[in-house]
């Protein structure tokens, strides 16, 4: 089909109000995604300045990875065409969140450069660590019969483990886990701003003071691979750096934590399928993940920008406009996922948009994976009868950021600990993550860490 | 039947290895899929379509 001249009016006749910001969008989600997937799987929105927002499956896998002219960038200082990067509406202090905020080919020299630490190889060398971690976790509450998944499991793994990958001490998690987790469903007005803003800047100090420590005096992760990485011939500024390392935190802690809560209240509701999971774990526990991840999508979505008029999706675009690719209500398509309301733990054909499609795919995806199937198997086998009290449990109130949850209280037949606490074992693995250099990237550094 | 990933779709999901380890390996420092070579083993055919059918970026095609 040519691109011919046709009016706003007629470009934007497919049109929705849609505010994922809202609480009732969180409460209505089902409804919304079915109504917008039938009527106008790509829609013009009034709300946020106007924007567009596609919710299809196809309409999404076809845009997401036209990054021709769709542009992350994000430009606060209006060096080049001032676009606004993912998130809609663009925050009031606007800053560039790392390469999911960039283009090509600057994104991709980050991405080369960041993916030996990140890939499926990479990852896996840290999986005793991260058992060991998730071990220790739950020994502080195994003997007492009562956890917070969220706050005593979900919320420590992936931080301990972020951590240990950038490079900064393993002990410092709690410095990180509460300005992230809080920052996400916190609303600007809430009177607990002022303690979180506090808690933001002990972070960002930290983060600073990590990132000159590690130029100083070498100290293998992440942060070494910036800190000492030239870009295209050029020496990032810090405050990029700072944006990348805020990107590999913010996307390394609360989403995995969301999903992780989600699926374990899931499986508290259901328990016969608890059980299935468990004994056939072998089969089972991969296609189950994909399909947590499809059902729950931690990260609903991700803006862009169109960066040259076109047509995509059957839908003509203008440069300059904002649309929103939505990875949640894609992930619902029934063109593509039967039932696609129901949690089928055993799903084929699962191709959930959750860590995003084409040259941006998360880059932490073998992370989440890797830490989530361990902190779930290791509930289901020492806390197998565990059920959650739905009276506790406090879901975000929207879901426009992060599908998260701050709080899920459970009770479970006590048991007993196995081997040390907390504390001891984050001092301990420290210890062997800095003796085995495990913070080098895959290429330097091959082979599990040893635990023994 | 053989399968093929094409490099330009891969985008490293690593949905095809886990539904296919024998079919497919990942990439050490980018994670990103390549065939193996050679013919499908006819007891892993239905693998190899489940891994089609799953590829979120579609890239994975099949050489008759």
């Amino acid at each position: 089909m040519s691109t011919e001249p046709v009016t706003d009016d007629e470009r934007k006749q497919n049109r929705y109000h849609f505010d994922r910001h809202t609480p009732e969008y969180r409460e209505q989600f089902t409804e919304v995604t079915a109504e917008m997937l039938d009527k106008c799987p790509v829609a013009w929105s009034d709300t946020y300045g106007g924007h567009w927002v596609a919710a299809g499956h196809s309409e999404v896998f076809e845009l997401a990875r036209s990054a021709d002219y769709l542009s992350n960038d994000h430009d606060p200082a209006n060096e080049r065409r001032g676009y606004k990067g993912i998130s809609i509406p663009s925050p009031e202090v606007a800053f560039r969140g790392g390469f999911l905020e960039m283009d090509p080919p600057e994104q991709r020299y980050y991405r080369q450069l960041l993916n030996p630490y990140l890939s499926p190889a990479a990852v896996a060398r840290w999986a005793p660590l991260v058992d060991e971690i998730v071990r220790a976790s739950l020994n502080e509450k195994i003997e007492t019969g009562r956890i917070d998944f969220v706050d005593d499991l979900a919320n420590i793994v992936p931080a301990v483990l972020t951590l240990g990958m950038l490079g900064i001490p393993l002990e410092h998690w709690d410095l990180y886990v509460e300005p992230i987790h809080a920052s996400v469903y916190t609303p600007p007005n809430s009177p607990d701003m002022p303690r979180l803003q506090a808690s933001r800047l002990a972070m960002r100090d930290d983060m600073m003071g990590q990132l000159s420590s590690i130029r100083e005096s070498a100290r293998p992760g992440l942060i070494h691979a910036l800190a000492t990485a030239e870009i295209n011939g050029t020496v990032p500024p810090d405050f990029e750096l700072l944006g990348i390392i805020s990107l590999l935190i913010g996307g390394g802690f609360d989403t995995t934590t969301a999903l992780t809560a989600h699926a374990l209240e899931w499986l508290s509701e259901h328990p016969d399928q608890r059980e299935r999971l468990s004994a056939e774990r072998d089969t089972l526990l991969n296609p189950a993940t994909e399909e947590f991840l499809r059902y729950f999508t931690p990260a609903p979505g991700d803006g862009r920008t169109i960066s040259a008029d076109c047509e995509l999706a059957g839908q003509q675009f203008k440069e300059g406009e904002r649309i929103w690719l939505s990875w949640a209500m894609s992930n619902r398509d029934p063109e593509v996922f039967p039932n696609p309301n129901e949690v089928d733990l055993a799903r084929t054909g699962n191709r959930h948009h959750s860590f995003g499609l084409g040259i941006h795919r998360c880059i932490g995806s073998n992370v989440a994976r890797m830490v989530f199937k361990r902190m779930v198997t290791a509930v289901l086998d020492r806390m197998p009868d565990y059920l959650c009290d739905p009276a506790g449990a406090e879901h975000y109130q929207t879901i426009g950021i992060i599908q998260g949850m701050k709080h899920l209280p459970a009770t479970f037949t006590p048991g007993p600990r196995i081997g040390d606490g907390l504390d001891e074992t984050i001092a301990r693995m420290q210890v062997l993550v800095d003796q085995q250099r495990l913070a080098d990237p895959v290429t330097v550094r091959k082979g599990a860490v040893d635990v023994t | 039947m053989k399968v093929h990933v094409d490099p330009e779709r891969c985008q490293g999901h690593t949905l095809c290895a886990m539904i296919a380890p024998d079919l497919f390996t990942l990439d050490d420092v980018d994670g990103h899929s390549s065939a193996i070579d050679g013919e499908v083993p006819a007891d892993l055919e239905a693998k190899a379509a489940e891994a089609i059918r799953s590829c979120p970026e579609q890239a994975i095609s099949v050489i008759p």
